[in-house]
């Protein structure tokens, strides 16, 4: 089994090395010091006198801080040693470590303390791919009259330089920092290494400091930075053990994976850890979508950043065209160069919709009808793009199929691994492709846009237009893609109409955004909590008795709670609080029994069969859209719902969940709290409104 | 051959462009290097418009590249973000503008619009049956 990995992140520089704090290259794993995509280090080995550390314990004291209390030697024996090391790391747009070297005996004692450095400047994305990654001339420059290690690579003008440099004097040589020291009788002795990363620009500077943007960005204290995102979001007060802990460290975890990209300086959501540290349109939408009730700050600073990069112009490599949302923003040298063609790459077919949805929800809990306003443009853009460019068959389905041949993504919706979209006995479906979840997307867009039209932009016939095609899509999907016989809606259509037949977690966004016919909801609610799709857990993305299914495929049987979050909104927006409540439940209690981060996605085993919640290698976290999951199912949970200028509370907890308290829920109302007593323990909770400044 | 950006950008006319954002202002110096001179183009965008002049004042975004890469970005054989990542072309001041030329530029000659995929996926089984 793999060793335990230890990570320091703020936002998307983050740090992975091993259990002693070494950072050595493993070509299956992405261990080293990585920002904006390249690994800044890749070897990073502290040895005392030849030898190298053993963990005696760790402190894991905030997402971007961490100490490892060390000793010399092997572990396989007692240790009794009169010297031991700590290591306290730490990361914002830097990275340091303090080591102190501490002489537990009554003589003074001499030491030779090497720091092994090295750096690669892989791209993330060759790591991903388990490509070899190519050999990259890197020059080094050892100064040891200022204690100093350059190390920079270089491509025609695009230049990475990692400068380590260390506030005790140093030999330094092209492979690390040898420090000869003495330490006193019960003495220590203590350095800090400094590693600080350029992306070069114009000259030699590095390319952010030209960048407005990126001087307004205040350097404010890690530490106080978190308390106050923590005081901003609502408190959570709760009779069941260890939900508050869970909230706290969902909270913490949006908080670590915040970053402010090159052109903007408020902070948006990243993907997660480890595969997806930069800003990916969907991943960051439904991350705003979950926790509007909680931290709304980042669903304004999200909508003006895709706003800024909404798509200009029709280009095939990125599949781009005029008003569509990206899905990816890279900073990597295969992104640089056109290897990958992901700098911004565009190709999904949901976070355009999407967008319209995120915009108006926010200014339906916010009262920010500002923005609504100074976003005008990019969202009549994002609607047209629905049907100037979505349509790809002229059906009235939005519909994708990259352009890109080589790299493009094969399917762009959220299931997007190459197999994701099969029907029941494995076939996979031509281009084009419908997904039924998009669909509902673009019927809640339009809706929404309507809203937005009539109530903020005065534009009535518009809006009337907009819930006329609202009301058709709704019409025709019901025809189109409903499955009479099995009673559900088909995973997808393929180009010529056909039904894909499979059964599968999409049918439960259908819920949330309000597509599903009202007489059709019982049987969808049904086959969602349903032995074959139901495991335990939550919901799982594709029903087990179809071919296709693999409890271990991402998106043919594994469980994501960011997925089963959508459902369980989708599932109260129905009147099935039971549903929903059964769902929440399970996802708690896989949050709680693994603790520390969600998982972006478990295994779909039968509860009941593992007792555990398997845990697959693929699966990153922390993840923005996991960690959000945990707040929208609380918000669903309270049944909460801004309606006018007031929040609607209207709790459904499952039976033996113990009280509720959300206090200071921010939004139009100003502050206010939701209660919810267990119907199990406190009969009688209605639902009731409440205002309070 | 494909269009310089000099000629594109001499060229370029006044009308309205709705695909600007009416909110959307600010103005751009683009500094184009060549053998031994460089060349200012300023670009004042407003109300869904773009005026074009030759001056070397300072603007709310100057961006720098050689003449060659303001070719390519403006045939679209080249992306925006790819040159900057690159290094090819150097930004200071307002970010949030550099996008623009995204739009003012056309894209690549070749794109195809996704519908011509949809009429090709309907065609084909057309002659399939």
């Amino acid at each position: 089994m793999r060793q335990e990995q230890v990570h320091v992140i703020a936002g998307n520089v983050f740090a992975i090395s091993d259990a002693q704090g070494d950072m050595e290259v493993d070509p299956q794993a992405p261990v080293g010091l990585f920002s904006f995509d390249t690994r800044f280090l890749s070897r990073w080995v502290l040895t005392v006198d030849g030898q190298r550390l053993n963990a005696l314990s760790r402190d894991d004291m905030t997402y971007f801080e961490t100490r490892f209390f060390l000793v010399p030697g092997a572990a396989s024996h007692y240790v009794d040693a009169d010297v031991s090391i700590i290591r306290h790391r730490s990361v914002h747009d830097c990275f340091h470590e303090q080591i102190t070297v501490l002489n537990h005996s009554p003589k003074p004692a001499d030491f030779t303390v090497r720091m092994e450095v090295g750096a690669d400047f892989t791209d993330i994305a060759e790591i991903a791919d388990f490509a070899q990654p190519r050999p990259r001339a890197v020059r080094i420059a050892a100064d040891t009259d200022r204690a100093a290690l350059v190390l920079r690579y270089e491509r025609e003008r695009f230049g990475r330089v990692t400068t380590v440099r260390s506030t005790a004097p140093a030999e330094v040589d092209e492979g690390g920092f040898t420090f000869r020291i003495s330490v006193p009788p019960e003495g220590a002795w203590e350095t800090t290494l400094h590693a600080s990363m350029t992306m070069q620009g114009e000259g030699d500077r590095d390319m952010r400091a030209d960048l407005e943007s990126h001087q307004q960005v205040q350097r404010r204290g890690m530490a106080d930075d978190l308390t106050a995102w923590l005081a901003r979001a609502p408190q959570l007060v709760a009779e069941r053990a260890g939900l508050e802990e869970t909230y706290q460290g969902a909270l913490a975890a949006l908080a670590a994976l915040r970053y402010e990209p090159l052109a903007y300086t408020d902070p948006v959501p990243v993907g997660g850890l480890p595969w997806a540290m930069g800003l990916c349109g969907r991943d960051s939408i439904i991350t705003c979508l979950q926790s509007l009730a909680f931290t709304p700050e980042l669903a304004r600073a999200t909508l003006r950043m895709l706003a800024l990069l909404q798509g200009g112009q029709l280009d095939d490599d990125h599949d781009e065209e005029p008003g569509k949302i990206l899905v990816q923003l890279r900073y990597g040298e295969l992104a640089a160069f056109g290897e990958r063609r992901n700098a911004l790459y565009y190709g999904a077919a949901d976070t355009t919709p999407l967008f319209v949805v995120l915009l108006d929800e926010y200014e339906r809990w916010s009262g920010d009808a500002e923005l609504v306003r100074e976003l005008r443009h990019p969202a009549r853009r994002a609607l047209d793009w629905i049907d100037e460019y979505g349509d790809m068959t002229g059906d009235g389905y939005v519909r994708y199929q990259s352009r890109n041949e080589r790299h493009g993504v094969v399917n762009q919706a959220w299931k997007d691994s190459p197999d994701a979209i099969a029907d029941a006995h494995g076939r996979l479906p031509a281009f084009p492709r419908a997904t039924c979840e998009v669909q509902g997307y673009a019927y809640d867009a339009k809706r929404r846009g309507a809203r937005l039209a009539r109530t903020f932009w005065g534009d009535h016939e518009y809006a009337d237009r907009l819930d006329r095609e609202a009301a058709a899509l709704k019409e025709r999907f019901n025809r189109d893609f409903w499955l009479p016989h099995r009673e559900y809606y088909a995973l997808a259509l393929d180009p010529y109409g056909e039904q894909v037949d499979a059964l599968a977690s999409n049918i439960g966004h259908l819920l949330w955004s309000g597509i599903v016919a009202d007489d059709r909801a019982e049987a969808i609610a049904e086959h969602l909590l349903g032995p074959r799709l139901f495991n335990g857990w939550g919901v799982r993305t594709f029903a087990t008795d179809q071919r296709p299914y693999n409890p271990v495929g991402s998106h043919l049987g594994a469980v994501w709670p960011s997925d089963n979050a959508l459902i369980a909104a989708g599932l109260r927006h129905y009147r099935f609080d039971a549903h929903a409540a059964r769902i929440a439940a399970g996802i708690f209690d896989m949050a709680q029994t693994l603790g520390g981060a969600v998982p972006e996605l478990i295994a779909g085993y039968e509860r009941s069969l593992t007792k555990y919640p398997v845990q697959l290698p693929s699966a990153g976290r922390p993840q923005s859209w996991s960690s959000g999951a945990l707040l929208m199912l609380l918000g669903t949970l309270l049944g909460l719902r801004p309606t006018g200028e007031d929040l609607l509370v209207n709790p459904a907890l499952p039976t033996g969940f113990g009280g509720v308290e959300l206090l200071d829920i921010p939004g139009r109302w100003g502050h206010t709290d939701a209660y919810a007593g267990d119907r199990s323990t406190h009969p009688g909770a209605r639902p009731r409104t409440r205002r309070r400044s | 051959m494909d269009t310089t950006a000099a000629r594109f950008l001499q060229d370029l006319d006044g009308s309205r462009r709705p695909d600007l954002a009416e909110t959307t202002a600010g103005t751009l110096r683009l500094d184009m290097r060549g053998e031994g001179c460089t060349d200012h183009w300023y670009l004042t965008v407003a109300d869904q418009h773009v005026r074009v002049t030759r001056s070397a004042d300072d603007a709310d975004l100057l961006v720098r590249a050689d003449r060659a890469v303001f070719d390519q970005l403006t045939s679209g054989q080249l992306h925006l973000a790819e040159a900057l990542l690159r290094n090819e072309l150097t930004v200071r001041g307002d970010m949030a503008l550099l996008m623009l030329l995204r739009r003012i530029f056309p894209g690549p000659a070749d794109a195809r619009h996704p519908r011509a995929l949809g009429r090709a996926a309907l065609a084909g089984q057309d002659k399939a049956r």
